[in-house]
């Protein structure tokens, strides 16, 4: 089923155009919004408890980078998932959208006072700082303000989640026996994957945002013209590589946990996730690095938490691009394993429906393509037209990961194949070599199409 | 009419038993606060830098000050629109998904200046406030900034109201083909010039509103508290009666289908209702206009009367979803039901045939193949990516040599392609030659 208009991203791909937004995202919200909040707010906390007014005035200025990033970057990115996901799979996050739309209601209320908490704490801070009782109830926003961003990242972790294992004890979220009627979405919510998954973005979001304020405190306090200033340099790497030294191992071992919980068959993808195709092979260089991540992360951490005043600069970036490696690899890992699934046994990747299946093979994926131009949707008796109806089959069944000639072309994908080789391959999809890829849907006439036009791409302008 | 309509999304609406009402009325309410709050974005940002610029001509620590002023309505109302900008999207999202997803995918991937372009004038608009105090030297750079800001926001309302008006014109969609077709009609003109002529009106009031408050804290700021009032008054003036006359017409420029079954609604009156209260507040400022203060009183009526201006307006708008809605929501129901009737027979058919198909007993070797992914580049008898296995048995290897092109890999034996090497245990790999052996 597939009938809105086709939207293309040449060259990068629609996989990849989603990735840029979705990874610039988690790096700001986890690390800026959720972690930030918690960070600063114990940060802030601490200094006035130690009567430490100029360790209190670097904070301000820490909060300044997290608040300035945070409702730029983090909120529109956030609202750019949305939109990203729509242009690229409006079936998928339509139903997501039906099915979670109270969820998501109150995530926005509680997003509301998450946006509004921040702006409170962040602009009435300078004149709240002057007065002890005006500090104490500046931290308290504070609080407020990274409790409410964590509960935003309870509620969408949950639909993460659902994501991946939306359904637990045997209980389908939709019944194909009932459908459209009843979703499960409690189940969906409350699924095996949610409860570790939260715990270790918590304690690694936590983590992030101090390797974040560890970085910012560098370079605020080596700016500064004023000497008590700079002078907090020491005092707060320390606090902040403390906050660090606990979360951490927490963060590590709930990220354990969470791999366990992550269905079989999803488990078995991770080497192709992480790794990619061509080196799914290699999988103690993965586990290189991974140690290396996780080794810079220790030695830094360590190295701060020693010797905070002689910690250099690059030790500071080092730990933060370790975390962004980190995050990187942890989305594509969880966007990847879920395939040849958008929605685990609901919808593939390329956002036809499970169910549609058997009727799409009958009458033809393009029968309901509406806003494909007829001529490209009908095979003439001559089949003289077959490469550009197949276009449209892969405009429609492929475009969500392939690229014609950009990232993940078909056009390198396929070099030096038969256009009956190319068939072959449409036959068996999901098949051993690609667990990930979705099936073909479609007829037969269609599948010699789409066979075609892949065959066509590498024989543009070849001279016969 | 020959509709090109999406399906729809076969899952309930999540309604929780509430009436339709309730959902039109939740969309206009946060609708209204989003819009007021992006008003005041566009006519505050922009106050701004003209207080900045007149500051530097006239020398003026009256205009700086209050240029310094607006960027904190600036700051405030662009984390608050684009906020509740979420909230009227997922309610529309939800009741009319077909027609906005369709609006989107047509305007992409120029709606994605919503949220890059968004992300550039954020960043902009905050070194601009923050860098005040440090570029007091160099002002010129530092108008730059805050220009270019400002600028880039008036870019945005462009792209969101071509969206807005496909979504509301299903009839569009067969002829639409990029954002252009929508961007450059009347329709989006008058209707930016309507949203542009409202953000000065709103931006007005709120600029009296607050000028009242700051010539009750006295000192500095009361000088600066006038200046607004001043500047209120005069963008309400200049900007409303324009829109006076240009509002009700808007809803004229709609397809011929809506705006002809338009009129015969009572949300006809609106657009005229909400003139109507615009004229009452120009006269109610008119009166006061010579006064170089008003009091709070005053200023909050004026609140009162523009909200209730622009709550009209966005009624008036929701009848055009209304009215432009009925007949495509209707056609596009009945043709998800019989499709969705057609799959769910076909797929309870398949899974029969599944039940009781004969389970398939598949060579153990021909499994290990599959799993490997082998089959994807060969075939038995045919040559696919690779040769055939009849034809790498007819070559006549020993199994030793092609237990190593398994393992290590191989080019050149047969045609360019090489075969890459394969992870496999010495049982498996045994397993395989063995059978691809027997294949003569």
């Amino acid at each position: 089923m597939f009938d809105f208009p086709i939207f293309e991203m040449p060259t990068i791909g629609l996989r990849m155009l989603m990735a840029i937004n979705a990874i610039i995202h988690v790096f700001v919200s986890h690390g800026g919004a959720v972690g930030g909040s918690v960070v600063l707010a114990l940060a802030a906390w601490w200094t006035n408890k130690k009567g430490d007014l100029a360790g209190y005035e670097t904070v301000y200025r820490l909060l300044m980078v997290f608040f300035i990033i945070s409702t730029s970057v983090g909120a529109l990115t956030g609202i750019g998932m949305w939109i990203h996901a729509n242009i690229i799979s409006p079936n998928a996050i339509g139903g997501l959208i039906r099915v979670f739309f109270w969820k998501w209601f109150i995530e926005w209320i509680v997003f509301n006072f998450e946006v509004i908490l921040l702006l409170f704490w962040f602009m009435t801070w300078k004149t709240k700082a002057t007065t002890a009782e005006g500090r104490a109830s500046s931290v308290r926003f504070g609080t407020y303000y990274a409790v409410s961003s964590w509960i935003t990242m309870l509620i969408i972790t949950a639909i993460l989640g659902f994501m991946l294992t939306p359904n637990f004890d045997g209980q389908p979220w939709i019944d194909p026996e009932v459908y459209p009627g009843t979703v499960n979405y409690n189940n969906a919510l409350f699924n095996p994957t949610w409860f570790p998954g939260l715990l270790m973005r918590t304690f690694s979001s936590i983590a992030f945002a101090a390797a974040l304020a560890i970085m910012w405190t560098w370079l605020i306090t080596a700016f500064s013209k004023n000497e008590e200033i700079r002078a907090t340099k020491e005092r707060l790497i320390k606090f902040f590589a403390t906050i660090m030294m606990v979360t951490v191992p927490v963060a590590a071992a709930f990220g354990y946990y969470y791999l366990l919980q992550i269905p079989e068959a999803a488990r078995a993808m991770i080497p192709t996730a992480m790794m990619t195709r061509a080196f799914a092979d290699k999988m103690d260089l993965m586990y290189m690095i991974i140690s290396g991540i996780g080794g810079a992360v220790v030695i830094t951490t360590i190295i701060a938490y020693f010797s905070p005043k002689r910690m250099p600069y690059i030790a500071a970036t080092l730990m933060v691009a370790a975390f962004m490696l980190f995050w990187g690899f942890e989305e594509r890992t969880r966007e990847f394993i879920r395939k040849p699934y958008l929605i685990y046994n609901y919808m593939y990747a390329n956002g036809i429906r499970v169910t549609d299946v058997p009727y799409l093979n009958k009458v033809g994926i393009l029968k309901h393509a509406i806003f494909v131009d007829e001529k490209d949707k009908v095979i003439k008796e001559d089949k003289s037209n077959l490469v550009e109806v197949g276009h449209t089959i892969a405009r429609i069944e492929c475009r969500a990961c392939h690229t014609e000639n950009g990232i993940n072309g078909l056009k390198f994908l396929t070099k030096g194949w038969s256009q009956e080789a190319i068939r072959n391959r449409i036959n068996n999809l999901p098949g051993g070599g690609t667990p990930y890829m979705a099936p073909f849907v479609g007829t037969e006439a269609e599948k010699d199409a789409l066979a075609a036009y892949i065959a066509s791409l590498n024989k543009r302008g070849e001279i016969k | 009419m020959n509709w090109k309509l999406p399906f729809d999304i076969p899952l309930v609406v999540p309604t929780m038993g509430l009436p339709g009402w309730f959902f039109d009325t939740l969309g206009i309410i946060v609708f209204v606060v989003h819009i007021a709050f992006i008003y005041t974005l566009i006519g505050a940002s922009t106050a701004s830098v003209l207080y900045n610029i007149t500051g530097v001509f006239k020398k003026s620590k009256t205009d700086d000050l209050l240029a310094y002023k607006m960027t904190n309505p600036t700051t405030i109302s662009e984390n608050m629109g684009a906020l509740w900008g979420v909230a009227p999207l997922l309610v529309i999202s939800v009741l009319y998904t077909g027609f906005f997803y369709t609006a989107i995918l047509k305007v992409s991937p120029h709606i994605l200046h919503i949220i890059y372009g968004n992300i550039f004038a954020f960043l902009l608009s905050y070194a601009y406030k923050f860098s005040w105090h440090s570029l007091h030297n160099h002002k010129g750079f530092h108008i730059a900034i805050g220009l270019v800001a400002v600028l880039t926001f008036y870019t945005l309302p462009p792209v969101f109201m071509s969206m807005s008006n496909l979504y509301l014109q299903p009839e569009t969609f067969a002829t639409v083909q990029n954002i252009w077709d929508i961007m450059l009609t009347p329709l989006t003109s008058f209707r930016l010039l309507n949203f542009f002529l409202t953000a000065f009106s709103f931006t007005g009031i709120v600029m009296i509103y607050l000028g009242v408050k700051w010539v009750k804290a006295g000192g500095e700021d009361a000088e600066a508290g006038r200046l607004a009032i001043d500047q209120g008054k005069k963008w309400f003036m200049w900007a409303s009666p324009v829109n006076i006359a240009v509002l009700p017409l808007v809803f004229f420029a709609f397809s011929p289908r809506i705006s002809e079954a338009y009129i015969h609604t009572p949300f006809v009156f609106l657009p005229f209702a909400a003139s109507a209260v615009l004229t009452i507040l120009f006269f109610f400022l008119l009166k006061r206009f010579g006064n170089e203060e008003m009091n709070l009183g005053d200023a909050t009526k004026a609140m009162v009367l523009v909200i209730v201006a622009v709550v009209l307006m966005a009624t008036a708008r929701h009848g055009i979803r209304v009215v432009s809605f009925e007949e495509p929501l209707k056609l596009q129901a009945e043709a998800t039901e019989k499709y969705m009737t057609d799959v769910i027979t076909e797929y309870k058919a398949y899974k029969e045939e599944m039940k009781n198909a004969p389970a398939v007993v598949l060579d153990p070797a021909v499994s290990l193949a599959d799993s490997k992914g082998c089959l994807a580049c060969h075939s038995v008898d045919t040559k696919l990516v690779g040769p055939s296995y009849k034809e790498v048995a007819a070559k006549g290897e020993s199994a030793d040599v092609l237990t190593a092109s398994l393992k290590n890999g191989s080019t050149g034996k047969w045609g360019e392609t090489p075969m890459p090497p394969q992870t496999l245990t010495d049982e498996e790999a045994k397993t395989l030659i063995e059978w691809v052996l027997k294949q003569k």
